[in-house]
């Protein structure tokens, strides 16, 4: 759980509009890799449309957005190859629901040539002994519950190796007795070093597992810093304000 | 669950039996015809008066109905619906050509022709303006009116001597074919018998036609088509008991006259004893005698070999245009493509799909031999592309984008999400309504008769013409397509049962 200098995120100067609505109103930042970072704030304030734009789900209005080598944000780039290596695990899961688990996690990689189809069925039993799900393999997602659905979810994302996973409030659409299930996975992933950025309202969870913390309100980045000072002595009055509200 | 669909079924089919016992019941009660109020030319006017769409004798009654007299004129596609709607008392006389009359009234025992007649006419031959054929065939018709020929063919069909002098082709026409235009419901000019078209004027062309050494093809059509046909060229020449009149002289030229008509006023006959025969009689006229179920099975055969094949055409143009419109909602391209796709389904729905098929044989296919189940294929496919494509682009919209941006989030190019993702939900989907589709397109081609293909409608429309019965040929056809909808309405939604199965392991 060590985060080195190696840089694989950098954001500059990041807006979004939707219309006259402007969302993001310049965000910079750099994403290191093994960062484990959380992404909280009010509800619309844009930590979604954030996450959205570094894999391009969003068309940034202005500014720059770099993973590696890539420069997201230029149309001329092959976004597919970013989102090869930039993982998404969504709110409300979205599973594919024409096919198994296994179908769902083996489909990316056998279809971008990344595996065969062998190497893909070894990878999608790896995964789903992971996250204790080997049973449901032929299950179809109507058939698993939501913590369940969510733990496929992470299972596929996985299965591409990526670099950086994002997180858009992973747990929000579970019942309370499932939230676990899923934030012991993602506390995992953290353990062994991989990157995150999660958009989570979970306080607790944000405070445990992540190397930085982020408040977002009315479109920039309001406050950040690891999650001791963060939680236990924030700086600006909104973040007091919002932490008194949630806590 | 499986029994409890099967109970419903029956409960289905015996309310539909019900229904159809009360309407026959009803139809055969036979509700008391009205008299006969026409009892001499002067009684037309004022009245409610019949005739078929096109003719002299439509032209001749249309001065009637603007000059106050406060005359009705009801027009038919055909000689044989007028005479119905006469027996059934729906209208109060029939004005139509001298010979035609005498065959109806000799065929219902009901009916009689007033001894007044109207004006007299000319029937000729319609030809394309300036078709160098008209003289050939002028000359051929001197020949044939000079060797007695005429008059023996004339005298085949009408007067004492009937069916005494068949004409006997003996010739292979070896100067190639010629195509004649006709509507088969004008007996003894032209009719059906035998499955054939028959009549003074099949023999006379085949006369004129074995002098000349043509080989003789004969396509029935509407009478109202016959004309429009000769002039953009789809057919060699018109011959349909067609008088000679000054409208029609604009759009084609006219041989020298084979026969001479007149007008002549059919009426109900209160004298006759309402002639009615039994259901079985009936039953047996209208379907065994002559074969004559081989018109509605050939028709079927037509029908079922238009929808399949429209269905296909239909699904392949739906989808490529659909998945067209979508990409563009997606990704804003191709943008000229999709304007196109637009277009198209614009106009295709903004138009009667019997407008689209009369375009697309007397227009498009104006000068092209193409078969009609070409074009009935072609314009029912491009007619319903547009309704599926419609289908399977709300079927493609109805996927929450959460599946898009999943896959697309994996690194999966938007064909592949498309393709593995989106469509076979899609699909799915709108299986139902492709289904709906599908049973609309079956009873579509019902119309198919209006470019003179024999479909199944028009085999039970040529029964009708045949026997004057309207119940059984028109309870078999819709009984034929009703059992194919149900079938198929069947058949889709066990495929629909076994693709939502598997998703509930």
């Amino acid at each position: 759980m060590s985060v080195s200098n190696e840089v694989l995120l950098t954001v500059t100067g990041l807006e979004k509009s939707f219309g006259e609505n402007k969302v993001l109103k310049g965000i910079t930042t750099e994403v290191k890799k093994g960062e484990v970072i959380s992404i909280i704030g009010p509800s619309g304030c844009g930590k979604s449309t954030f996450l959205r734009c570094l894999n391009r789900l969003e068309e940034a209005t202005e500014g720059e957005i770099k993973f590696r080598d890539y420069t997201v944000t230029d149309k001329s780039v092959n976004i597919n190859e970013v989102r090869e290596k930039v993982g998404m695990v969504f709110q409300h899961f979205d599973l594919f629901p024409n096919m198994t688990v296994k179908q769902n996690i083996m489909l990316a990689p056998v279809q971008l040539k990344l595996m065969s189809v062998e190497e893909a069925d070894k990878r999608a039993n790896e995964l789903l002994t992971r996250v204790g799900l080997l049973d449901k393999a032929d299950s179809y997602p109507a058939m698993l519950s939501g913590g369940q659905q969510q733990r496929i979810a992470i299972a596929r994302c996985m299965a591409m190796n990526p670099e950086i996973i994002l997180f858009d409030e992973p747990t929000s659409a579970l019942d309370p007795e499932m939230v676990g299930e899923v934030l012991h996975i993602i506390e995992e992933l953290a353990e062994e070093g991989m990157t995150m950025l999660i958009v989570t309202h979970e306080m607790g969870f944000a405070r445990q597992v992540s190397t930085r913390c982020m408040f977002f309100n009315e479109g920039v980045i309001e406050e950040e810093n690891a999650p001791e000072e963060f939680f236990g002595n924030p700086k600006s009055n909104r973040l007091k304000d919002f932490l008194s509200k949630v806590l | 669950m499986k029994k409890h669909s099967g109970k419903r079924r029956l409960a289905k089919f015996g309310t539909l039996l019900i229904v159809l016992t009360c309407v026959l019941s009803l139809a055969a009660c036979g509700s008391k015809v009205k008299e006969n109020t026409v009892l001499s030319a002067d009684d037309v006017a004022g009245k409610t008066v019949g005739v078929q769409l096109g003719t002299t004798g439509d032209t001749f009654v249309s001065d009637l109905e603007t000059d106050g007299s406060n005359t009705k004129v009801e027009r038919f596609n055909k000689g044989a619906d007028a005479v119905q709607a006469l027996k059934q008392g729906k209208i109060d006389c029939v004005i139509i050509d001298e010979q035609p009359a005498l065959k109806f009234a000799g065929s219902n025992s009901d009916l009689k022709v007033l001894d007044e007649e109207y004006a007299d006419e000319e029937y000729a031959i319609a030809f394309a303006k300036g078709n160098s054929l008209r003289m050939e065939i002028d000359g051929a018709l001197e020949e044939l009116k000079s060797d007695g020929t005429l008059d023996k063919i004339l005298s085949n069909y009408v007067g004492e001597e009937i069916g005494q002098h068949p004409y006997v082709s003996e010739n292979n026409g070896s100067k190639g074919t010629l195509t004649m235009a006709t509507n088969a419901y004008f007996p003894p000019y032209e009719y059906y018998d035998n499955g054939k078209v028959t009549g003074i004027d099949a023999d006379i062309a085949q006369a004129f036609c074995d002098k000349l050494g043509y080989k003789l093809v004969i396509e029935d059509m509407e009478f109202d088509s016959i004309i429009t046909a000769v002039s953009t060229g789809k057919v060699d020449f018109g011959m349909a008991g067609m008088s000679v009149t000054e409208e029609r002289k604009q759009n084609v030229d006219f041989s020298v006259s084979y026969a001479q008509s007149k007008q002549s006023i059919l009426v109900r006959d209160p004298e006759a004893a309402a002639a009615a025969s039994s259901f079985s009689a009936k039953f047996k006229a209208d379907f065994l005698d002559d074969a004559r179920y081989n018109y509605i099975l050939k028709g079927l055969v037509n029908t079922l070999i238009i929808t399949v094949f429209a269905a296909l055409i239909g699904i392949v143009i739906g989808f490529v245009t659909a998945m067209i419109r979508s990409a563009y909602a997606y990704t804003g391209k191709p943008k000229f493509l999709n304007l196109l796709a637009t277009l198209y389904i614009t106009i295709i729905r903004g138009t009667p799909t019997m407008v689209q098929l009369l375009i697309m044989y007397y227009v498009i296919f104006a000068s092209v031999n193409a078969s009609k189940i070409l074009v009935a294929v072609l314009a029912f496919g491009l007619n319903s592309g547009a309704y599926v494509s419609e289908i399977f682009r709300s079927g493609i919209m109805s996927i929450d984008k959460g599946q898009t941006e999943a896959a697309r989030s994996l690194g999966l190019p938007y064909g592949k999400t498309m393709r593995f993702v989106i469509l076979p939900q899609a699909f799915k989907n709108v299986l139902p309504a492709l289904a709906n589709e599908a049973i609309v397109l079956l009873k579509e081609t019902s119309i198919s008769g209006y470019i003179g293909l024999n479909d199944m409608t028009r085999g039970g429309d040529i029964i009708r013409s045949i026997t004057y019965d309207a119940m059984f040929p028109l309870f078999g056809v819709a009984l034929i397509y009703l059992v194919l909808v149900v079938v198929l309405s069947g058949l889709v939604s066990k495929l629909e049962r076994r693709l939502r199965a598997n998703e509930r392991k």
